[in-house]
This record gives structure tokens, C-alpha cells and sequence, in this order.
């Protein structure tokens, strides 16, 4: 199965080189895409000097239009499955088989790294962590899909929801509404564990003040989703 | 009220009309946007010339205070304004994020094909005896 790794980056200079080089050492034979999302700093030159598979966008559009580019990518070359990884070396390749063997053996349409499954490495802060928590009941609340670590973008999904995706994918802060459009899609939705890391360099692009925000965004969006989707809700 | 105020009342909407009649022609704005400010300035003056127009209105619906109704009305019919103008904007936003997203895919594929055409040529100058490598530099 032709397997693509969509690797979102903006003003990820000092950490996309590693990441790449990590990502070809752990299995050769494994297309990438990075999308560069208009970055202010030096991350087009390291790709071209590198000679990485980059696309770089013309303008800023943000995590969810970029990731949504990967997914556009993926469909326009006839990949079967894509995987979402970050450009900032939280993602361990280690994990890409893992990720990706139950779409292999067609016992799920999207898996999910999660570090809430072992409890094992970065667990991101306390506060975060009651956050994730919360969104997770609401997801379970509004899908009946229960899902620990909502918030994580290291996924992989089949061509079904390559499609969906490329047609349809939420712009700020999109991994939980991205579950909650799979689950309208009546998507099998698995989690395996995986450790992530703290990222290597730079500054999350969630600051501590945008996270009320966050909150009330997401959960809306969810909720919101949910009704004007039209759908019986699942019997749990 | 003074007979200095009346003037003021209706000099304003005029000049205001007048106003967004100009920018709207120098700043080459769409006549389908323009339509609501040109009948927006229009209710203005007809406010300020038959006043009696609000006193009638307010009276209907039940307003003691004509006033209120004027800043009620006026409020509410900006406040959809804005809504829509909302809209616009977010429409905006989706046609030029698909737009930028058509065009990275679509230039990616382009250079993609381009590469593979030399390649191709490539691997015929290098396959084919010298006579034809002759002829397809110099077409070159």
C-alpha cells in the first residue's frame, strides 16, 4: 500500500531537518511531504538545500488549510494511506508501523498515536492534560467514539478519509473536530500508544492564553458539528 | 426644535449620500455591494425631511420614545449588515485557501511531469545511436 507521511511545518527551520533525516533512517522506502505553511524563516532554504519533497504554500493558512493541503497531496497522487505527522520532532517514526498496520490489515480507518494509553513519555501539563480530558467526554458524548488523546495529531487514515479530509478539514486547532467528522463518517477509529516528545526547539504554537480559547472553540465546534450533521446518534 | 437643528438634520444625510455616492464610484466598488448603502443613505433623508415618518412608526409598534426607535432600528439593520459582511469575509477565506492549495498541488504535479519528461529524453539521447542524437540536439 502506498503510504504517504504529511509533515505540516511553519517556522519549523531548526527542527525539520532532524525530523526528516530520523524519518528516512527508520524506513527507507516511505514518501514524505512536507507542507510548508509560508514560513517567515529559513525552513524553504533547508528543504531545497536538502532537496526534501516540500510544497510550500503561497500564503499563510494556518495548521488546518496546510494539513488539508497534505491530504489534497495524498489524494492527487493515489495514495492509500496518509499519515500526519509534526514538523517539530514530538513524533516519533518509531511508531509509523504501528500507526499504520491496522489500516493495512482494514481493521480501522484512522489510528491515533496516543500518549494517554500507557501514560508513557511527555505528557504535556496538568492543566492541558484536565483540557484534553474534557474534550474527550464531549467527543464521547456527542459520537459515542472514546478517544483519550483527542488533541494529538500523529494519525493515520485510509484513502476513505483521505477523501473526506481533502474535501472537509476545520482550520484553527482542527485534530478534534477532525474525529468528530470522521465519526459522522462512521470511521473505526483506534488508538495505539505512542511516546512523544517534548519538541526539540522553538515554542508550541498553543500559548497558555490561547487555551481558553481553545477550549470554547473546540467544544462549540464539536458540539455544533454534531447537530447540523443530521445523523442518528449510535447506540452505546 | 431650533430651525438651526432642522437644517443640520437634513443637511447631514445629504452630504453623506453625497459622500458614499463619490467613494463608491472612485473606489470602483461592485454595484451589488453598493446597493444597500445607497438605499441606507436614502432612509436617512427621508428620516431627517418627514420626520413625522418615525413619530407614525414608533407610535405603530408601540414606542413611546420616537428616538429609541431610530437608534433601535438603525442598530438592528447594521447588525445584519455585519452578519453578512461576516459571511463575505469567511467565504473569502475559503475561496482563497482553496485557491492556494489548488495551486501548490497543481504546480507540484506540473514540475513532477517536467522532471520525468527529461528523464525520459534523458535515457533516448543516451539509448540511441549518434546519428539520432544529432538530430534531437540540434531540435533541441
Amino acid at each position: 500500500m502506498k503510504t504517504l507521511i504529511i509533515i505540516p511545518a511553519y517556522n519549523e527551520a531548526e527542527n525539520i531537518a532532524a525530523v526528516i533525516k530520523q524519518l528516512e533512517n527508520s524506513s527507507a522506502k516511505i514518501d514524505y511531504v512536507i507542507i510548508n505553511d509560508c514560513s517567515r524563516d529559513d525552513t524553504s532554504v533547508i528543504c531545497k538545500q536538502n532537496e526534501f519533497s516540500v510544497v510550500s504554500l503561497p500564503i499563510n493558512l494556518g495548521i488546518g488549510g496546510g494539513v488539508q493541503t497534505g491530504y489534497l497531496y495524498a489524494l492527487e497522487h493515489g495514495y492509500d494511506i496518509a499519515v500526519q505527522m509534526d514538523g517539530d520532532g514530538q513524533h516519533d517514526p518509531a511508531y509509523l508501523n504501528d500507526l499504520i498496520e491496522p489500516i493495512i490489515h482494514n481493521k480501522a480507518d484512522i489510528v491515533i498515536g496516543s500518549r494517554f494509553l500507557t501514560n508513557e513519555g511527555f505528557q504535556s501539563s496538568e492543566i492541558r492534560r484536565v483540557g484534553i480530558k474534557f474534550l474527550s467526554e464531549i467527543l464521547y458524548l456527542c459520537t459515542g467514539i472514546r478517544v483519550k488523546d483527542v488533541t494529538s495529531g500523529y494519525r493515520a487514515v485510509n484513502r476513505k478519509f483521505i477523501e473526506v479530509y481533502a474535501k472537509e478539514y476545520a482550520q484553527d486547532y482542527p485534530e478534534p473536530e477532525a474525529i468528530v467528522v470522521a465519526a459522522m463518517h462512521d470511521a473505526r477509529i483506534r488508538e495505539v500508544p505512542v511516546i512523544m516528545h517534548e519538541r526539540s526547539r522553538g515554542t508550541s504554537s498553543i500559548t497558555f492564553w490561547k487555551s481558553a480559547y481553545y477550549m470554547l472553540k473546540v467544544s462549540l465546534a464539536v458540539v455544533l458539528y454534531r447537530i447540523t450533521f443530521h445523523k442518528e446518534r449510535p447506540k452505546i | 426644535m431650533s430651525w438651526m437643528f432642522r437644517i443640520i438634520l437634513i443637511l447631514v444625510p445629504f452630504l453623506t449620500t453625497f459622500w458614499i455616492l463619490r467613494k463608491i464610484r472612485k473606489s470602483q466598488v461592485r454595484f451589488e455591494d453598493a446597493v444597500f448603502w445607497l438605499l441606507f443613505s436614502l432612509g436617512l433623508i427621508m428620516m431627517s425631511i418627514f420626520p413625522q415618518l418615525i413619530d407614525w412608526t414608533a407610535d405603530l409598534i408601540g414606542i413611546v420614545s420616537p428616538v429609541k426607535f431610530v437608534f433601535l432600528a438603525i442598530i438592528f439593520v447594521l447588525l445584519i449588515k455585519e452578519f453578512l459582511l461576516s459571511i463575505k469575509v469567511s467565504q473569502l477565506e475559503y475561496k482563497l485557501r482553496t485557491f492556494a492549495q489548488t495551486y501548490v498541488i497543481q504546480s507540484r504535479v506540473d514540475m513532477e511531469n517536467i522532471k520525468k519528461m527529461e528523464t525520459r529524453e534523458a535515457h533516448l539521447v543516451a539509448s540511441k545511436p549518434s546519428i539520432f542524437k544529432f538530430i534531437w540536439l540540434l531540435e533541441v
